[in-house]
């Protein structure tokens, strides 16, 4: 999978989340860095990717996940 | 009461209303809905939990959002189709609520808004985010 495609799409899934069509993310951007970026939204965020992709993270697996370039490497360990 | 029909609103448009939180509101909320949950109804078990009282019924705090579509935006014509509501830090009886709706898309077909919504305490904290789709009925 390519690593831009896949950050243009994890971009149109953060901006539907955070109902924020500006919404520019890139590999760094961490839950500090988005207001509305909260547990809750942790949540929101994850089973909308396992959806998209057909995957399944474990709770060790969203613990890991410090920015959007930890879910991307994980996407991509997993839809291999 | 606002009035604002379909045509008068435009994305990007606020409303913002203050709203404290009191004792009589929680035992009314007690009343209506039979919600005895010690979590709301036991200040000594919420404390046991680690909250720093009761806490306020989550429900209780989100009824504001249909002052906020029926009396502010839109107003008057409002007719509230659905909510997707996240309570992410707890509210106490006296907090001071900020509620704010902005609009966020506008469907022209179905004259209906969504509202990007959020409800934050006195000291800044959101303490629920959400949106929110109404039909403005003019």
């Amino acid at each position: 999978m390519n690593r831009e495609q896949l950050l243009a799409e994890i971009n149109d899934i953060f901006k539907d989340a955070f109902m924020d069509d500006d919404l520019v993310i890139t590999e760094e951007t961490n839950a500090e860095d988005i207001e509305d970026w909260d547990s809750l939204m942790q949540i929101t965020l994850i089973t909308t990717i396992e959806g998209k992709y057909g995957i399944e993270f474990t709770l060790d697996d969203s613990l890991a996940m410090k920015n959007v370039g930890d879910m991307m490497d994980l996407i991509i360990q997993k839809v291999k | 009461m606002n009035h604002y029909t379909y045509s008068d609103i435009k994305i990007g448009d606020e409303e913002i209303f203050t709203h404290e939180i009191t004792e009589d509101q929680m035992r009314l909320f007690l009343e209506i809905t039979g919600d005895t949950n010690s979590l709301h109804a036991d200040e000594k078990r919420a404390l046991e939990e680690g909250y720093k009282g009761r806490v306020v019924y989550g429900m209780l705090t989100a009824s504001l959002l249909s002052t906020l579509a029926g009396v502010y935006m839109p107003g008057e014509y409002s007719l509230i189709n659905s909510e997707e509501l996240f309570f992410v830090k707890p509210v106490y009886v006296g907090d001071i609520l900020q509620i704010k709706g902005k609009v966020y898309e506008k469907n022209d077909k179905f004259n209906i808004i969504t509202l990007k919504v959020s409800i934050t305490n006195q000291n800044n904290e959101k303490v629920c985010r959400g949106k929110m789709e109404i039909t403005v009925r003019q």
